[in-house]
């Protein structure tokens, strides 16, 4: 009886630990950065850079936002961001994508507009700045085309 | 026998949409083409070419860029959050200082122009909008990307920002503005471009 007890207890010890952690996973998979609320919008970019899923995006250096995903559409990458409710981004704001550093990682610069008219949830930021490729850069000004 | 009528013509008509669409599809890069070349007439016109001739080529010049170029555009973009609250006098004399501003920081480099070619690498169309894509090609052999980007307004495409190794003119310039108007004000930012202006 004694020993049913103490397998019982630990059973259950280990299920409410499961749960928690499938909670805890859960929760942080959602990435509640955000905190409130969010909307989707979406930009296209020339070259990304390696900009990642969960990568942060940032206004005057306040991180207000993730990355929720990034796929290739006709060639290029298409990103959805995910930005708080309360955040109004206008019609003519431009992403950059920018490097932490000079050769960390990537996250998303938005620099608001001056037009009147708000990027609706699903909307798209149509002012785009590709990531700067510095090896690129480097080759082209330093050897030029052949 | 009436509805056959109609149907002729409406095919007919559905016809001819179809086939000006496509002439349609080549205008941004019309425009961006027809003001370039008129630039490069202007810095290769030998009758321009002496120095007493300078103020007579940057009117030229000025004006075929003032045909394309969408200034208000620019500037309220550039000056984004801090636009709204400026009277429509400050908005008029802002339009003006902006553009005099990339006048005489461009114009130089625009009048170094030694031959460089320019080849399209054609445009993107989205509704109202369109992306037109440039390539010049140096003397070294090098490619500088530019990027023209163009809104339609009253039936004609202007340019409303360019973007030169994948970088934004507008955004440049708006980064630049944000810091001076925060730091200091936004008739700190008029003062300085006045003063700017007056160098020239």
């Amino acid at each position: 009886m004694k020993k049913f007890d103490l397998e019982l207890t630990v059973g259950l010890f280990i299920i409410v630990g499961v749960i928690c952690l499938g909670y805890l996973s859960i929760k942080l998979g959602k990435m509640e950065v955000v905190g409130e609320k969010g909307y989707e919008v979406y930009a296209v970019f020339s070259n990304t850079g390696g900009l990642k899923i969960g990568s942060s995006i940032d206004i005057a250096g306040v991180d207000v936002g993730r990355v929720k995903s990034v796929t290739l559409d006709n060639y290029e990458a298409r990103v959805v961001l995910i930005l708080p409710n309360s955040l109004k981004i206008q019609e003519d704001a431009i992403a950059s994508i920018k490097t932490k550093g000079l050769i960390g990682e990537k996250y998303i610069e938005i620099t608001p507009g001056g037009s009147e008219k708000l990027i609706q949830p699903g909307g798209r930021i149509r002012e785009t700045q590709p990531a700067i490729d510095l090896e690129d850069l480097i080759s082209k000004f330093v050897f030029g085309k052949i | 026998m009436k509805l056959s009528y109609l149907y002729g013509w409406s095919v007919l008509l559905l016809f001819l949409l179809g086939v000006t669409v496509p002439v349609m599809a080549g205008e941004p890069e019309e425009k961006i083409k027809q003001t370039t070349d008129k630039i490069l007439s202007i810095l290769t016109d030998p009758a321009l070419k002496s120095p007493s001739k300078e103020g007579e080529r940057r009117k030229l010049i000025r004006s075929a860029v003032d045909e394309r170029f969408d200034w208000e555009e620019m500037a309220r973009r550039s000056l984004a959050t801090h636009w709204a609250k400026r009277t429509p006098e400050e908005k008029k004399e802002f339009v003006h200082l902006f553009a005099d501003l990339l006048e005489q920081v461009y114009m130089s480099k625009v009048e170094g122009y030694s031959g460089e070619k320019v080849r399209y690498e054609g445009e993107r169309v989205d509704g109202d909008y369109a992306v037109v894509k440039v390539k010049i090609v140096t003397k070294k052999n090098r490619d500088i990307p530019v990027e023209y980007r163009l809104k339609k307004e009253r039936g004609d495409w202007f340019v409303y920002d360019v973007s030169i190794e994948g970088v934004s003119l507008v955004n440049n310039y708006r980064i630049q503005f944000n810091s001076i108007i925060s730091r200091s004000s936004y008739e700190n930012l008029v003062k300085r471009l006045r003063e700017k202006a007056e160098l020239r």
